[in-house]
């Protein structure tokens, strides 16, 4: 599974709505219930499902599911 | 009070017809900022006609005084015109937090026999899954369709374009009914608090004398419109004073926020402890890029404000923060600092008005003079936004109130120039970024989780949301991955209750300690949790 199709999993079951689709240029204002708390539930689930971690500065960086998924990309590559 | 005229206490008359005689009619109710940052003004004679409209929508479905009606809404304007239309037919409104989940849903609209409730698109999916066991609910009234789905979801849009723009209010006696918030308690499910028209008299008063409200001023409180400061502070206050208002759709965001301010000429900003936390996590030279030299005063309510952030606001800002306390209960601001006494940081101030007797009570419902000495907070009662009763739970109501005092469940000392401090709850209801939500709601939706035996909630203390939650479960032999389940346990309150009860930790442990009465010892937990000591341990029962 790409990691757009496992991101677009991890949306629904955060969310709990099987009619998500995200894209690139998706923010928290394209997603009804995005606000902070989810956003950390978000985050954890990503962070076990791939097996990686995010700095507390990273995760302000991110402004849309693009790069949210760039930096899953580079931090499962090394 | 000055804008009551022949007895009309009706809460929808005063926000806006009141306004349009008294020469506002032109004059921006509010400018509603989406989160894309378009941007849609109201006058008060644009309220006036909305909100008559919606009056009378409800009157064509057959909704009469004294019915319940609910929004689950984001910040649009229709969850204003909803609001304010609704009490113009003397019909009680009540708010939906838009994050609460199907659980928190089904406990409000089943307690409530809520008749009608006023939703969007994007969440009419959650009401959906309930509906089939919402008897009473007759019509879903959804704001972005234009065609009615079935005979019961209906097109907002098209109702009122059916109904007539004028709408004449009776006369409302001061304890109609009009508002109603669900707030949690320490035990049973979230309780019905029911408010009465005559509820505008204090929301006015504390609007102009604590919040320095005058029909010059353009105000901003980023309360949503789910908890009672978005009804009593983003509502009623305001707009009983003829006060211009912004309201913005999108999520925080500290660049979004300070631009608001800075663009808008925000002078008076009402916001919550959290909020003001989050924004001290961004560099000091952020702060620079921005220009808030119109804004002339900085209020807070929900948590206790920290002195960490008053010093920040004073060095970073140059503003001073005054925090305020009141309860969904007290329906309006009870003690407060404001510009004219020197702010303590850290403290709660004092009695917001003449008319409000906050005193510090013992067990023994004796007087505890000050200063310092701790006890109970209560308020003598017959305030004038004092609530009416919880709705279908009057024992509960009376239980409220010893010796004409309302107990506040929270404790609290004064000190010798009458400025009062927060101490803590006296139960276990958890304040986390300033919602309150009692660990047993948490503790029964987690057992819904099939993997879960038991379960326990308690509360942490956090710096951004003064308290978090952790929850603790006992679970069932061989459930596989332990972290997946964990994150299961997580998604499942958040989603179900709601986002608000998202907890910040997740632990499995062997037995959740009870004393002899099976009673939760959340202490216990939560001294293990911090690495303290728990206290007096002889009555655990199984640990």
């Amino acid at each position: 599974m790409s990691v757009s199709d496992e991101l677009n999993k991890i949306f629904r079951e955060v969310f709990d709505d099987v009619s998500i689709t995200v894209n690139d240029s998706t923010t928290a204002d394209g997603i009804e219930g995005w606000d902070s708390l989810s956003h950390i539930n978000l985050i954890v689930v990503i962070e076990k499902r791939f097996g990686i971690k995010f700095s507390a500065k990273e995760l302000l960086t991110f402004k849309n599911v693009g790069d949210l998924k760039v930096a899953i990309e580079q931090k499962i590559m090394r | 009070m000055e804008l009551i005229n022949n007895s009309q206490f009706n809460i929808g008359y005063i926000c806006s017809k009141l306004q349009c005689l008294s020469g506002r009619a032109d004059k921006t109710a509010f400018k509603f900022i989406t989160n894309k940052f378009a941007e849609f003004e109201f006058s008060f004679n644009d309220l006036e006609i909305n909100t008559n409209k919606f009056a009378n929508l409800l009157k064509k479905i057959g909704i009469v005084k004294g019915d319940i009606i609910f929004t689950l809404l984001t910040k649009s304007p229709e969850q204003f015109f909803s609001f304010i239309g609704s009490l113009k037919l003397q019909a009680i409104i009540g708010t939906l937090f838009s994050n609460f989940g199907e659980d928190a849903l089904y406990d409000r609209l089943s307690d409530s026999r809520a008749k009608v409730l006023i939703t969007k698109k994007s969440l009419l999916k959650k009401i959906l899954k309930i509906h089939h066991n919402l008897p009473e609910l007759k019509f879903i009234i959804v704001t972005d369709i234009e065609e009615d789905i079935s005979e019961n979801i209906l097109s907002y849009g098209k109702l009122m374009s059916q109904v007539s723009e004028k709408f004449e209010v009776e006369v409302t006696h001061p304890d109609t009914p009009s508002v109603i918030h669900y707030t949690s308690g320490s035990t049973g499910k979230p309780k019905g608090v029911l408010h009465a028209h005559r509820s505008i008299l204090t929301q006015q008063m504390t609007s102009r004398e604590i919040l320095k409200l005058n029909q010059d001023e353009k105000y901003w409180c980023t309360a949503d419109q789910g908890w009672v400061t978005g009804t009593s502070y983003g509502i009623i206050g305001p707009w009983s004073l003829g006060v211009t208002q912004i309201h913005f759709e999108g999520a925080f965001n500290a660049a979004s926020y300070l631009k608001l301010l800075e663009k808008e000429k925000v002078t008076i900003w009402y916001t919550a402890p959290t909020l003001l936390r989050m924004l001290m996590l961004s560099d000091e030279d952020f702060y620079a890029r921005y220009d808030l030299s119109s804004l002339k005063h900085i209020f807070s309510v929900g948590e206790p404000l920290n002195p960490k952030v008053i010093d920040w606001s004073r060095s970073v800002l140059n503003k001073e923060i005054y925090d305020t306390w009141f309860q969904t209960e007290t329906g309006a601001i009870m003690i407060a600092n404001r510009p004219e006494m020197p702010v303590k940081p850290g403290s709660m101030g004092k009695a917001a008005l003449p008319e409000i007797k906050p005193a510090i009570l013992s067990k023994g419902n004796n007087c505890l003079e000050p200063p310092n000495n701790v006890g109970n907070l209560c308020i003598e009662k017959g305030w004038s936004s004092m609530f009416l009763t919880y709705l279908n739970n009057a024992g509960t109501y009376d239980g409220k109130f010893i010796n004409g005092y309302y107990y506040t469940g929270d404790e609290a000392k004064m000190d010798a120039d009458g400025y009062f401090w927060f101490i803590g709850r006296s139960d276990d209801v958890i304040n986390t970024a300033g919602h309150l939500i009692s660990p047993f709601e948490i503790e029964s939706a987690m057992l819904e989780v099939p993997e879960v035996l038991e379960a326990a909630a308690v509360a942490v203390p956090d710096e951004i949301l003064f308290e978090a939650i952790v929850v603790f479960a006992k679970v069932k032999e061989d459930v596989g991955d332990v972290e997946e389940l964990k994150l299961k346990i997580r998604l499942f309150l958040s989603n179900r209750l709601s986002t608000v009860a998202t907890p910040k930790d997740v632990v499995i442990i062997e037995s959740i300690p009870k004393n002899k009465s099976g009673k939760i010892m959340r202490r216990v937990l939560k001294a293990g949790y911090l690495g303290t000591t728990a206290g007096d341990t002889s009555t655990i029962e199984d640990f």
